[in-house]
């Protein structure tokens, strides 16, 4: 078979090129879909984490928080995907928002301990001027420590939002047909491994060069106030 | 005003160890006057300013301010510190905000003026501090002298009963010293009651009404800068002073 032939096997005949675009389209729902969880619960987790009483001693939740980000970044998260699948949402039959939930939950821990880092990489004068000026814990966090620590997050939320990306290619376990698993199951309808294969690696690049793209020119925007 | 009743403050090392920071401080502070604070490094002068509005939370003793115990269980502290203004060594100005922002923050989102009349007295301030033309710009694009002098302005947006100042000139290059002093001077002048923990042993000399000198923890020295710098009664003391002076 030429190279030409190959080509129109893997994505023309049959009109396959179809089943690559939905894939796609499952591929980003569920990224889309965990990562606005991740970032949701990331950052309530954070706050959890760094909540101390008037005195700096931990709260309570400072201990919840520890212990999710432990056992969620102790397991693996296809283990994590498979429980949730056959487990603890075993009577849903909607696969992609078990899958995004899974991957939220898990992205959740990393996004935190990404949130935490920013909001610690904040001057701590900041901190302390606003509580001086009679602000409220919540008040200084709003107005002026958030804003401030969202500039830090988001090259390294950049990155866990591609990672993330990726990572989605193992919902093939539950019977996703997300990018991934169709590029395979054409792959073994047509006997010929390469041209799918690396017509997905070449789909998931792009998605992602864009992605980088987009995210310079945001972050060139959030550094506007450091102008001199 | 402000009472002080044998304050101790302790902070554990990370090795463990107990650092006795404040061994049990007893002073009071009167409406109006100008107390100037001295003392070397590590004497524990910035940590017992900071107990004032509780940034450090004492290990034991009372504050009391406006007869008020502030150190007691279920004292709103937020409400405190509304009505004491503090300066830091770094400015502290919020980097996200522009300079009015930062001065018209507090007092609105406390609810204590709106809009429209916490910005009319931030331009009333910034004009007397010659800044009303940087209303608009970042706090980045100031110098360190600018910065402090609206920080002083900040928390005097607030109308503080009180001003505390924690070694408000020893972040700034030397030419930008004079002219926060200058502001802090008027500040004096108008009537405001100060505590001021400083090395500008000139200010001290011209302003305060009071000078305390801390070591150790303690307050070794109080008197009136007059008697404090020309007859300086302990051995501590006279040291510390051969040295600055």
């Amino acid at each position: 078979m030429t190279l030409s032939e190959r080509f129109e096997a893997a994505f023309i005949t049959g009109d396959r090129w179809k089943l690559y675009l939905s894939g796609v389209g499952i591929t980003l729902e569920i990224a889309l879909f965990a990562g606005i969880l991740g970032i949701i619960i990331g950052t309530v987790i954070a706050l959890m984490k760094l909540s101390t009483t008037e005195e700096g001693k931990p709260t309570v939740f400072t201990y919840i928080a520890t212990a999710y980000i432990d056992v969620i970044r102790g397991t693996p998260s296809v283990l994590q995907l498979l429980i949730m699948w056959f487990i603890i949402m075993a009577s849903s039959n909607n696969g992609v928002l078990v899958a995004s939930l899974s991957f939220g939950i898990n992205s959740g821990a990393y996004v935190s301990e990404i949130v935490r880092g920013g909001i610690l990489a904040v001057d701590k004068g900041q901190r302390e001027a606003g509580r001086s000026l009679g602000l409220s814990t919540f008040q200084t966090y709003r107005y002026i420590i958030l804003p401030q620590a969202v500039k830090n997050v988001i090259p390294p939320l950049g990155n866990e939002f591609i990672t993330l990306i990726k990572e989605t290619a193992i919902v093939g376990y539950v019977s996703l047909s997300d990018l991934t698993r169709v590029a395979n199951q054409v792959a073994s309808r047509t006997y010929d491994a390469f041209m799918p294969l690396i017509g997905a690696a070449v789909i998931y690049f792009v998605i992602i060069k864009v992605l980088s793209m987009l995210l310079g020119k945001l972050e060139r925007r959030m550094r506007k106030s450091d102008n001199r | 005003m402000i009472t002080v009743k044998n304050l101790c403050k302790e902070f554990i090392d990370p090795d463990g160890s107990v650092n006795k920071v404040l061994t049990g401080i007893d002073y009071e502070i009167n409406k109006g006057e100008k107390i100037v604070i001295v003392g070397p490094s590590g004497s524990g002068k910035s940590t017992f300013l900071r107990c004032l509005n509780l940034l450090e939370r004492p290990t034991s003793g009372n504050i009391i301010f406006d007869g008020e115990d502030i150190t007691a269980k279920g004292i709103d502290i937020n409400k405190v510190r509304q009505r004491m203004g503090m300066v830091f060594q770094n400015f502290n100005l919020f980097n996200n905000l522009t300079v009015m922002k930062n001065i018209t923050l507090a007092p609105v989102k406390l609810g204590i003026m709106n809009e429209k009349e916490a910005e009319n007295a931030a331009y009333g301030l910034l004009k007397r501090v010659n800044l009303v033309d940087k209303a608009d710009v970042y706090p980045a694009s100031l110098s360190g002298g600018q910065k402090q002098r609206i920080a002083i302005v900040r928390s005097l947006c607030m109308n503080p009963e009180v001003m505390l100042f924690d070694e408000p000139t020893s972040a700034l290059d030397p030419e930008m010293v004079g002219e926060v002093l200058d502001v802090m001077k008027k500040l004096a002048n108008a009537g405001m009651t100060m505590v001021v923990v400083t090395h500008e042993m000139g200010f001290a000399r011209e302003v305060a009404t009071k000078v305390l000198f801390f070591d150790e923890g303690q307050i070794l020295e109080e008197n009136t800068p007059e008697e404090f710098f020309e007859n300086p009664q302990s051995k501590r003391l006279q040291e510390f002073l051969s040295k600055v002076l």
